[in-house]
């Protein structure tokens, strides 16, 4: 660490490059090491960053517009998630399953990960930091509707609460109700409405006017 | 040696599942989730241990023990995972919500027993 | 109890249930370090040199001392390192000296930056 700082302060003055932190350094070694005996190769670790950098909520919003207007493409996407979403060319890299939650004027889906940041990243990208804090996997599983609320979401008591832990080889998509007034909007147009946020299930899609 | 072939020809009509093939609990099955204390590894959280739940599906395709999977056991015998719901207000005696809302997780086979 | 074998029982990212604060909304663009740590840990994962069971297994293992204090990443690398010493992949020798060489090309790297600027 000393080391480093050192670097840092006789050079920051001329330069805007500060020094790599220790553990920046530690996986840049383990990295080289791996590559020098052959277990794995430079490319695939640059490659994995481009499929990483490629995965927006942006895919999620597409397979959500598709099922809001296409309802055999919805009934597909219900029955298995990862299938639907490979019709829309969207890879899964990983070997997980992917199962879609229907939110509905009865049923209000939530997902979370207490036990790590279990998260479906092939659709959705990486979780968002508030995803993968203690705050969030502590309280969703016992306090879902507070949770809720804290994100500005207020479900009726006669609207059933659905919390998904996700910790196995299942990820969860949620997909939320198409807002009211949006029968003129277009597959692309549908799409913008749906954020990340709705997809995990803690706000719902709203549409121009704020409404769902 | 011949003669028992033919007779197991003849017989072959049901195929005989291998253990642990055929899933040992369908939807709507009641289930345990059982108390134990691992140490070391395990994915089913303690909040949950020895709750009663509802299956609600299989998770296909069947899978490793992930407590096993933590060691670095990559292949080998796999299991089943059920995707199962419990009730909140079983789970928390002063939960805040409605009665239908609940907790849904997939659980390894190995901690499930039958009600 | 006698009180203490939780501490071996309850796995330090078990925290499902327990009391915990407001939800702050917190989020960061990854530094790139962070994304190629990700990175790392898929490819980690497609050759089973480290699957992702055993990632989760490794955080665990750095224990809540060390899981409280190190960021999400930081804990990754550090199970990492832990984990291929365990396989025999690489020894501490051998990592101490690759950091030293990976920050000796650094601080090179840099004074060649500031010789061509003129400094």
């Amino acid at each position: 660490m000393a080391h480093s700082e050192h670097h840092h302060h006789s050079h920051s003055e001329i330069s805007n490059t500060s020094a790599p932190s220790y553990f920046d350094v530690m996986e840049a070694a383990v990295q080289e090491l791996l590559i020098e005996k052959g277990l794995i190769k430079p490319g695939e670790i640059r490659r994995q960053i481009e499929v990483l950098d490629s995965r927006t909520p942006a895919l999620g919003a597409k397979v959500v517009a598709r099922a809001w207007i296409d309802p055999e493409f919805r009934q597909r996407l219900l029955e298995n998630g990862r299938a639907a979403c490979e019709e829309l060319d969207i890879s899964f890299y990983d070997d997980t399953q992917l199962v879609v939650l229907e939110n509905t004027p009865r049923v209000h889906n939530l997902v979370v990960c207490t036990l790590c940041s279990c998260y479906p990243r092939p659709v959705l990208g990486l979780p968002p930091d508030w995803y993968k804090l203690k705050p969030y996997r502590a309280r969703a599983v016992y306090e879902p509707r507070a949770v809720l609320a804290e994100f500005g979401t207020h479900v009726p008591d006669d609207v059933e609460v659905r919390v998904s832990d996700s910790t196995a080889m299942v990820r969860y998509l949620v997909l939320p109700m198409r807002p009211e007034s949006t029968e003129h909007l277009n597959e692309e147009q549908l799409a913008a409405l749906v954020t990340r946020d709705s997809m995990i299930g803690v706000v719902p899609a709203l549409n121009s006017d704020g409404g769902v | 040696m011949n003669e028992l072939s033919q007779n197991d020809l003849s017989k072959s009509e049901q195929p005989v599942a291998a253990l642990g093939e055929i899933p040992a609990f369908g939807p709507g099955d009641q289930v345990r989730i059982l108390t134990r204390s691992p140490i070391g590894h395990y994915r089913v959280p303690s909040y949950l241990r020895g709750q009663r739940a509802t299956v609600l599906s299989v998770v296909r395709p069947r899978a490793i023990d992930n407590e096993e999977e933590g060691y670095g056991k990559n292949a080998g015998w796999k299991g089943y995972y059920y995707r199962i719901a419990v009730p909140m207000a079983s789970i928390w005696s002063s939960y805040n919500g409605s009665s239908s809302d609940r907790l849904q997780i997939d659980i390894f086979e190995t901690w499930l027993a039958g009600e | 109890m006698s009180g203490s074998e939780h501490l071996l029982t309850r796995l330090p990212n078990d925290i499902g249930g327990l009391p915990a604060d407001q939800i702050s909304r917190v989020e960061h663009e990854l530094e790139p370090w962070e994304k190629r740590c990700h990175a790392l840990a898929d490819v980690l994962d497609y050759h089973k040199i480290i699957n992702t069971e055993e990632k989760r297994r490794g955080v665990e293992a750095l224990g809540s001392e060390v899981i409280a204090h190190l960021s999400y990443y930081e804990r990754w690398i550090a199970a990492f390192a832990n984990i291929l010493f365990e396989k025999g992949i690489l020894t501490p020798e051998e990592l101490a000296r690759k950091m030293e060489a990976v920050e000796q090309n650094w601080a090179a790297t840099l004074s060649e930056v500031e010789r061509r600027m003129g400094s």
